[in-house]
């Protein structure tokens, strides 16, 4: 008998009936060694056991999204009640599925293309929809889906329609009980026939010699060792890096708060345009400005704006402090260093090659399918005579050591000319994925004519490629702020 | 960006014959559009917010057919005769609503679909360039309902009877009552009188909110005027020229409108030639490709250009619709879109330059890979959050900071579209604990780390730091287990840290210390405060460690700081 069957039976040997939990603390052994010994005496007919099945339900990963923030068809539902939502305007996946659920329950209506909230809509957008308030019901204490499964029968099956929630069969063993010939042949025998585990006294003194080996079940499944790893997102920023630093860039950093000044006006963005509006940055209210007065570069940004804007151009407005929208601010700090203080040997040092992967922020509401920090690795060329066909050169050859293949489309952003798009093919969606933008900064930017200095510029968001490039990530909000289990379930690949 | 969504059957009415909609996608894609959507009835494509001129099916259909080089029309010229009509500007104007422009249209032949489009047309630029009306307004009037001399002013609060409205109103209750006017009554708001357009007969417009029902524009109109109003001179008269060549495409004729300011007078529409002349090699130079003499008239001619070869240089004529042009860079990327993105070859630059990361991040890299390496996995947290958790979950008064009294001041927020968002982290444990929150499901331990960013307010200045806070929480987690890392962490980057017993409300007392390096605070540790694990829903015993890296490393990186260290070469 094995030391582990050994230890069974004699928990056992006054006849009574035990459950596991009872057995693992008498007998001492961990989990996966009690329930080889039930198996092996199992077998041998030296125990009997019972068995029972049950069910217990569990949220997927997809049911544990929604509880974090709204179902998609509240969330969609809540949107269309605060202004006009049109149907054709729903290009996110979630917001189609939402508007489907919605109008399956009656929550919403199309009118002339323009979603229009029923009244059970407007109820719902109080109280929560059936189906959502039997989730967050389910995911507070999975033993309520018994009781929903009277009440809410339709909002649970469809949940498990959507496969929202999952049931899981276990086997237990309720009880255990030895054989009254096991007891007799634990009065009899001795645990130490067979050698168990090889210890350090044994290979000194050799005393393994002339004994057998007791084998063990090799199929015996056991849990997977969880390695402690490092974030997705860190170990992309580890291959960029390696991109980088093979085409000799040199890595820079510059600062997440800063006045608009750098992240708007320096390059070419309008006091007026959308992009600085309160919806959309994150503006402080400590420091509410940062000092600009001292700029090297204010004068000429300024001219520039009111040269080609039209109309005025306030400080009040560069002042004001924000998180950074983009990393741009590093590049742009990067190409007044370079033109305004030179390098040692002078010209002779151009191209010079920077990049940077820093943190952005974009002014959300947060929910499961939003966020408000994203990471942004970008970079700039300074130099002389530099083309478009170099900036597409380095562009694929950024996202080549990635297993990604660019194409390249015309665009606008108001810091460039030309401008360019890049995206990447999805496997996964059999579509192109924008990765980002890129162009040659414009002249008003670096006060230099193209004839003396041209800057290549690009940016892109690391999330878009850590969901082309992971089949297992599903959307960008399960990348942050994460749970350990999370955390387990990555692959390296 | 703007999506402009097209009457399918109009729009491809003015393509050339035989246009697929394969064609139409490829194109827009090609000229740097993106089609959204076709579908039976409707062509959507987002335009970039630079080419308003491409918002009306016409002036799209014209940019396509230049594409194709199926367009001979390159020039947009007015007659020679007189403005037919005069718009004189009152004194007031000038405090709420300075600039005015217009242009009379005739024998236009509108069906619905023309209609329609003009009025997207007109509404997408007011949105999008025009900045939501505030920097341009359209407006259009039958022409034959106007009578007598025009005058443009900020009134009194007078009486008309606005669009699709019945009966007389103030200027007052439109703004009050009209969906118009609640959206964009904000822009007048303030000045206590109003821009209007007047006739002998009363207001045709309250500026730039509504038109009036008596010059309303229908299929029925044969004769067209517009008015262009806004804050600045030069996009309104821009905006009066793109007009008029929409309208001489649809076969109408335009006439100009003397507007009569106090002190000077300006005639709109002008369509005055604009040229700018550049090398040919400045093009090929900046794209990287070949391109030639004999092929640059036709490349320009595809992005819309009239040009001709004058000497050494290319003389463009830049298009009377183009609002965006600048200068010559904006010339170059019209040429290298029409000789296509795709046909430009990747070229790499063969210049050398050592590569090099920042000297900090390799640090933090080696300590991030030692922590994986004693079994704690890296989390990535936002920088953002609230009072509740960064301070009172923690059990600290707001002036009790991290890690002690002196980083009391932080950064916060002023406009968060989320309530809980309200500043930013001072310290990383909060983050840690949330993140332990909500893995009470998995199997213990759980031994986390995370190498990030802190902010402060210092001297009132906001400060950006870099953390290390790490947290093992279990069964079987005490304090000489997390201390254990600690040492470990010093021990292999060979810095001196030394323990001093502290009080900090996190941690239980007497169960945790501060950390000094060459005497000041950098760190904490100890065992959580069973009130914090409860707060943050964390069921087992913790312990954690947070330490201040960029004070360690004496690397500061203040906003603002304009000595920044050169990378390391």
């Amino acid at each position: 008998m094995h030391r582990y069957e050994y230890a069974l039976i004699s928990a056992l040997k006054n006849g009574k009936q035990l459950s596991i939990a009872e057995l693992l603390e008498k007998t001492g052994l961990k989990k996966e060694e009690l329930f080889w010994s039930i198996e092996n005496l199992l077998q041998r007919k030296g125990i009997e056991v019972e068995r029972r099945e049950s069910e217990s339900v569990e949220l997927t990963p997809e049911g544990i999204a929604y509880t974090k923030d709204l179902m998609p068809e509240e969330s969609l539902l809540k949107k269309a009640s605060i202004g006009k939502l049109s149907v054709s305007s729903l290009k996110d996946k979630e917001d189609q599925i939402g508007f489907q659920w919605a109008k399956k329950k009656g929550l919403a209506e199309i009118s002339k293309g323009i979603i229009d909230v029923t009244e059970k809509g407007r109820d719902a957008i109080k109280k929560g929809t059936e189906e959502g308030n039997a989730l967050r019901s389910i995911a507070k204490n999975p033993e309520n889906y018994f009781k929903l499964m009277g009440s809410e029968k339709q909002a649970v099956l469809n949940l498990l329609d959507r496969k929202l929630i999952t049931i899981k069969k276990k086997r237990e063993i309720l009880w255990v009980k030895a054989t009254p010939e096991a007891i007799k042949e634990l009065s009899e025998e001795k645990s130490i026939d067979q050698i168990d585990s090889l210890d350090k006294s044994m290979i000194s003194s050799g005393s393994w010699k002339g004994k057998a080996f007791k084998p063990y079940n090799m199929e015996l499944n056991v849990e997977r060792e969880k390695a402690a790893i490092r974030h997705p997102i860190r170990m992309l920023s580890k291959k960029l890096k390696e991109a980088y630093l093979s085409m000799g860039f040199i890595q820079t950093s510059g600062p997440v708060i800063e006045p608009a000044f750098w992240v708007f006006d320096s390059l070419f963005i309008p006091q007026d345009h959308p992009a600085r509006d309160l919806q959309d940055t994150f503006y402080l209210a400590n420091p509410e400005k940062i000092d600009i007065l001292g700029e090297s570069s204010l004068e000429m940004i300024k001219k520039a704006h009111i040269e080609s804007w039209g109309g005025e151009w306030k400080e009040e407005e560069a002042e004001q402090a924000l998180l950074r929208t983009h990393t741009t601010n590093i590049s742009v700090r990067n190409i007044r260093k370079v033109l305004e203080e030179g390098s040692a040997e002078g010209e002779e040092t151009l191209p010079m090659k920077f990049f940077s992967i820093g943190r952005v922020f974009r002014n959300e509401n947060i929910d499961y399918r939003h966020l408000t920090d994203f990471y942004q690795h970008e970079g700039i060329v300074i130099g002389k005579n530099l083309t478009l066909s170099n900036l597409f050169h380095i562009m694929i050859s950024i996202y080549k050591p990635l297993g990604l293949e660019l194409k390249f489309k015309p665009a606008y952003f108001p810091f460039v000319e030309p401008g360019v798009e890049f995206y990447a093919y999805s496997e996964k969606t059999d579509e192109l994925i924008e990765m980002g933008g890129a162009g040659i900064i414009r002249n008003e930017i670096t006060g230099v004519p193209r004839k003396n200095i041209t800057v290549l510029a690009w940016g892109s968001g690391l999330e878009r490629i850590l969901l082309l490039k992971d089949p297992s990530i599903k959307g960008v909000t399960e990348l942050y702020n994460s749970g350990v289990g999370w955390l387990r379930n990555r692959r390296m690949r | 960006m703007p999506v402009i969504t097209f009457n399918k059957k109009y729009l491809f009415s003015l393509l050339p014959k035989g246009t697929t909609e394969e064609k139409l996608k490829e194109d827009a894609y090609k000229m740097g559009f993106e089609p959204e959507l076709i579908s039976e009835k409707e062509v959507s494509i987002e335009i970039t917010p630079n080419r308003p001129d491409l918002y009306s099916a016409v002036g799209f259909a014209r940019a396509f057919k230049n594409f194709n080089h199926k367009n001979k029309k390159l020039k947009y010229e007015l007659g020679n005769e007189e403005p037919e009509f005069e718009i004189s500007v009152g004194r007031e104007a000038s405090q709420v609503r300075p600039f005015i422009a217009s242009l009379a249209v005739h024998g236009i032949h509108l069906d619905a679909e023309i209609l329609a489009d003009l009025i997207n047309f007109s509404e997408k630029l007011s949105e999008t360039y025009g900045r939501y009306r505030k920097k341009i307004a359209i407006g259009m009037h039958d022409l034959d309902m106007i009578h007598g001399q025009l005058h443009y002013n900020a009134y009194e609060d007078e009486r008309y009877v606005p669009l699709n409205v019945k009966g007389e109103r103030r200027f007052s209750e439109v703004l009050k009552e009209t969906e118009k006017g609640q959206k964009y009554g904000s822009i007048i708001l303030g000045s206590g009188r109003y821009p209007a357009l007047k006739d002998s007969e009363g207001a045709i417009s309250l500026i730039p909110i509504l038109n009036s029902e008596r010059t309303k524009v229908t299929t029925k109109t044969e004769n067209i005027l517009i008015d262009i109003t806004g804050i600045y001179r030069e996009p309104v008269e821009k905006t009066a020229d793109l007009i008029a060549t929409i309208f001489m495409d649809l076969g109408a004729s335009v006439r100009s409108v003397r507007i009569k300011y106090p002190g000077n007078e300006r005639i709109t529409p002008s369509l005055e030639t604009r040229y700018l002349s550049m090398a040919l090699t400045l093009a090929e130079s900046e794209i990287g490709v070949p391109i030639g003499s004999s092929n640059i008239i036709s490349l320009a001619n595809k992005a819309g250009y009239e040009a001709a070869l004058v000497g050494e240089k290319v003389r463009f004529r830049i298009p009377e619709y183009r609002l965006d042009i600048i200068n010559e860079q904006d010339i170059v990327e019209d040429i290298a879109i029409a000789y296509g993105y795709d046909y430009i070859n990747p070229t790499p630059i063969r210049a050398f330059q050592n590569g090099a990361l920042l000297p900090e991040e390799k640090e933090f890299d080696m300590i991030s890979d030692a922590l994986t390496g004693m079994g704690f996995s890296e989390e990535v947290n936002t920088y953002l959050s609230n009072e509740f958790s960064n301070f009172t979950a923690m059990r600290i008064k707001e002036r009790d900071g991290f890690p002690s009294k002196e980083n009391a001041e932080y950064v916060k927020l002023k406009n968060s579209k989320t309530a809980s968002l309200t500043m930013m982290r001072t310290w990383l444990l909060p983050s840690l604990l949330r993140n332990l929150g909500s893995s009470v499901h998995d199997s213990m331990p759980q031994k986390l780390f995370e190498l990030d960013m802190a902010f402060a307010m210092l001297k009132g200045k906001p400060s950006e730091e870099y953390h290390l806070a790490v947290v093992d929480t279990g069964p079987r987690s005490n304090l000489n287990g997390i201390k254990a890392v600690i040492s470990e962490i010093s021990y292999l980057f060979g810095v001196n840290l030394e323990v001093k017993e502290s009080d900090h409300g996190s941690f239980i007392k007497g169960r945790s210390a501060v950390l000094l390096h060459e005497g000041t605070t950098v760190g904490i540790f100890g065992e959580l405060h069973p009130e914090v694990l409860q707060n943050f829903g964390v069921e087992e015993p913790t312990s954690a460690f947070e330490i201040n890296l960029t004070a360690i490393l004496g690397r500061s990186m203040q906003s603002g700081n304009k000595k920044r260290r050169k990378p390391e070469e």
